[in-house]
C-alpha cells in the first residue's frame, strides 16, 4: 500500500472517530503524566545524588585532651595529602555555636555546654575522589594518636543511593503498568473503533484487501494516539514545572544546593517514541481477531 | 505493484480473454462433488458437480436453506469446503493459503442482497477502494470510477454521500465497485432481494449488460418471476443438491413441477444446450468421487 494511501485512509479514520480518540488520548496522557513525572523527580534525586557524591566531605574528630601541637601536626599530615583539598579546624565552641545556628533547636538544647561538641578537623576532599579511596584513606587517618573517630558521611551517601535504586525500581514498575494501562486503552479504543467500522473491514476484506491493508490505518491511528497523548503529557509536566520552578528553586537550592531541573532530551524523546510505539502495538494486537472475513 | 501507470496484478491470468494457453479453454468454475457440513449430520451441500464456462450468466435458484449462499461463499473463500474441490481457472480455492485468499478475491466482484457499502464513504470512495486495494494511481482510480459510475448508470453522483442514495442507488455503487476492477467472475448474491420488483428487473438488466461485455455471472435469486424473465442457464438447488440445470424458465415443465420425471437428485452438467434447455445427466447424489459427471 502506497504510504499516501495510508496516511489517508488513517486521516479520514481520525477524522470519524475524533471525539473517542480525542478521550482516549486525554486518558492516556494521564498515565504518562505519571511516568514522566517519577521521571523528572527521579532526575532532580540523581542530580542531588551526584552532587553530594561531588562534594565529598569528611570529619576527623580529634581525642578529649589532644594537645595542640599533635592537632597543628595531623593538620600538616593532612594538608598534605593528595585527596584533602582544604582543612578546617573547628574547636568545641565554634561547633556548639555552628549546631545551634543551623539546627534552629530550642533553649533546652542551647544550654548544653560545649563539651558535648569534640574539636574537630573539617576536610573538603578533592573532586572525583572515589568513595573506597576515601574510605582507604579515612581508615589511616583514623589511626594516628590525635584522632578519635573519623567520619565520612557515606552512610547518608548509601541511603540516598538506595533510596534513589528504590526510585528507579519504582519509576520502571510505573513505567511498566503504564505501559501496561497504554496498551489496554489503545487496544480498547482500537476496538470500539474497529467495531464501528466493521462494514468498512468487511468490505476491504471482500475487495481482496490483505491484512496489512486493512490494518495500517489503525496501526497509525494508534501510534497517532500514543504519540499524542506522550506529548500531551510532556507539555502538561512543561507547564506545571516553569510554572512551580522559582519556588521549587527557592526550596530545592537552599537545602540541597542544587536548582530544579527539567527531563533530559533523551528521555522526552524515548516517552514519545515509547508512547507511539506502545499505540503500534496496542492497535496491532487488537485487531487480529478482527480480520476475519 | 504499480509501475509506469500498469498495474501488475496476481491471477491476472484468471481475467477473461488475457490469455491464449489451454487455461483459457477450461471452464472459469468447476464444483467437483462438493460437499460442505455446518451441523455434522445435516450437510448443507452434498455432492454437488457444477461446470460454469467463461462468459456464462447463470441464475442459481432454489428455496431458502437450499445452500445458494453456501455456494457462492465456498467461490470467494468465506467458508472452505468439507469434501470435493472448486476450481475458479483450474485452480482449488480450498487449497489456497489464507495469505493468497485476497488475491482471488480481488479477480471476483461480489455484489450482496444488504448491498455492503460504507453508508458514510461517497459513492466515489465506495468504488475506487477496489482500485486502491491494487495500489492503482490516483489518475487511473478516478477514471476507472467514473467509467464504472457510467456503466451503472451513477455518472457524476460520484461526490454524493452513499447513505443520501436510494436502496437501488446503492445496489448499483455496490455492483460499480464490483466491475471496477473488471473481474472475470461476478457473484451475486441475491442482489434483488432488497429491491421492488421495478428495480429488480432494472438491476438484472445491468448485470446482463455487464454479462455483454463477457463477464460471466452467477446471479443467485429465490425469486423465479424475476428469472422466468430472462432466457438464462438456470442452476436449482435443493436440500445442497443441484436439481435441475437448464437453460430458461419457459421451456420449466411446470412451476409447481419442479422436479421432472427425468430429473432426480445428484450429479448435473449444468452446461447451456440448445433445443429442451434441459440436460440432465445420471449420477449419484451421495457419490463422493465426483467421477460420474459426464460430458
Amino acid at each position: 500500500m502506497e504510504l499516501k494511501t495510508l496516511i489517508g485512509r488513517a486521516k479520514r479514520g481520525l477524522r470519524e472517530e475524533l471525539r473517542l480518540y480525542l478521550v482516549a488520548i486525554t486518558s492516556l496522557s494521564v498515565a504518562f503524566l505519571c511516568v514522566a513525572g517519577a521521571l523528572l523527580a527521579l532526575t532532580n534525586l540523581s542530580a542531588l545524588a551526584e552532587r553530594w557524591g561531588q562534594s565529598a566531605r569528611m570529619t576527623v574528630y580529634l581525642r578529649d585532651g589532644a594537645q595542640a601541637a599533635d592537632v597543628a601536626q595531623l593538620r600538616v599530615v593532612l594538608e598534605s595529602l593528595p585527596e584533602v583539598r582544604e582543612v578546617e579546624e573547628l574547636s568545641s565552641e565554634d561547633a556548639r555555636a555552628l549546631f545551634l545556628q543551623h539546627a534552629e533547636v530550642s533553649a533546652d538544647l542551647a544550654a548544653l555546654p560545649p563539651e558535648v561538641f569534640p574539636p574537630s578537623l573539617e576536610l573538603s576532599l578533592a573532586s572525583g575522589i572515589a568513595p573506597a579511596r576515601a574510605d582507604a584513606m579515612a581508615a589511616r587517618v583514623a589511626q594516628l594518636r590525635a584522632v578519635e573517630d573519623v567520619e565520612t558521611y557515606r552512610g547518608w551517601f548509601d541511603r540516598l543511593e538506595s533510596l534513589l535504586s528504590a526510585g528507579r525500581g519504582l519509576a520502571g514498575v510505573l513505567a511498566l503498568l503504564v505501559g501496561l494501562c497504554v496498551l489496554a486503552v489503545i487496544g480498547n479504543t482500537i476496538r470500539l473503533a474497529v467495531a464501528r467500522r466493521r462494514d468498512e473491514i468487511e468490505v476491504l476484506k471482500l475487495c481482496g484487501a490483505t491484512d496489512a491493508f486493512v490494518r495500517g490505518p489503525f496501526v497509525v491511528e494508534g501510534t497517532f494516539q500514543g504519540f499524542a497523548a506522550a506529548v500531551l503529557a510532556v507539555l502538561v509536566l512543561l507547564v506545571g514545572f516553569l510554572t512551580l520552578r522559582s519556588e521549587l528553586d527557592a526550596s530545592l537550592a537552599a537545602l540541597t544546593g542544587i536548582r530544579a531541573a527539567f527531563l533530559q532530551p533523551w528521555m522526552l524523546v524515548a516517552l514519545v517514541v515509547g508512547g507511539a510505539l506502545i499505540g503500534a502495538a496496542g492497535s496491532a494486537l487488537s485487531l487480529r481477531r478482527y480480520l476475519t472475513v | 505493484m504499480a509501475r509506469d501507470g500498469k498495474v501488475v496484478r496476481p491471477f491476472a491470468f484468471f481475467r477473461a480473454g488475457a490469455q491464449s494457453d489451454s487455461r483459457a479453454n477450461r471452464p472459469i468454475l468447476a464444483f467437483e462433488d462438493v460437499y460442505k457440513y455446518f451441523r455434522k449430520d445435516q450437510p448443507t451441500l452434498r455432492g454437488v458437480n457444477l461446470v460454469i464456462e467463461r462468459g456464462e450468466f447463470c441464475f442459481v435458484t432454489g428455496p431458502s436453506g437450499a445452500g445458494k449462499s453456501t455456494l457462492l461463499q465456498l467461490v470467494y473463500r468465506k467458508h472452505t469446503v468439507d469434501a470435493g474441490r472448486i476450481l475458479f481457472a483450474g485452480r482449488d480455492v480450498a487449497r489456497l493459503t489464507s495469505g493468497s485468499i485476497p488475491f482471488l478475491r480481488r479477480n471476483l466482484g461480489i455484489v450482496f442482497q444488504d448491498f455492503k457499502v460504507v453508508k458514510h464513504w461517497t459513492v466515489f470512495e465506495n468504488v475506487a477502494v477496489a482500485l486502491e486495494i491494487l495500489d492503482m494511481p490516483p489518475r487511473l482510480v478516478r477514471a476507472r470510477v467514473a467509467e464504472a459510475l457510467e456503466r451503472v448508470g451513477l455518472a457524476g453522483r460520484g461526490d454524493d454521500r452513499t447513505e443520501s442514495l436510494s436502496g437501488g442507488e446503492q445496489q448499483r455503487v455496490a455492483i460499480a465497485r464490483a466491475i471496477v476492477t473488471e473481474p472475470a467472475l461476478i457473484l451475486a448474491d441475491e442482489p434483488t432481494g432488497n429491491l421492488d420488483p421495478h428495480l429488480a428487473i432494472d438491476i438484472l438488466t445491468l448485470f446482463e449488460e455487464i454479462h455483454a461485455t463477457g463477464t460471466t455471472v452467477l446471479f443467485a435469486t429465490h425469486d423465479h418471476s424475476l428469472i422466468g424473465q430472462r432466457d438464462h442457464r438456470i442452476i436449482a438447488l435443493d436440500d445442497g443438491r443441484v436439481l435441475e440445470a437448464r437453460t430458461g424458465l419457459r421451456s420449466w415443465p411446470g412451476a409447481s413441477d419442479t422436479r421432472p420425471a427425468d430429473v432426480r437428485p445428484g450429479v448435473a452438467d449444468a452446461r447451456p444446450h440448445e433445443g429442451s434447455g434441459l440436460r440432465v445427466v445420471a449420477g449419484s447424489g451421495s457419490s463422493r468421487t465426483g467421477s460420474s459427471r459426464t460430458g
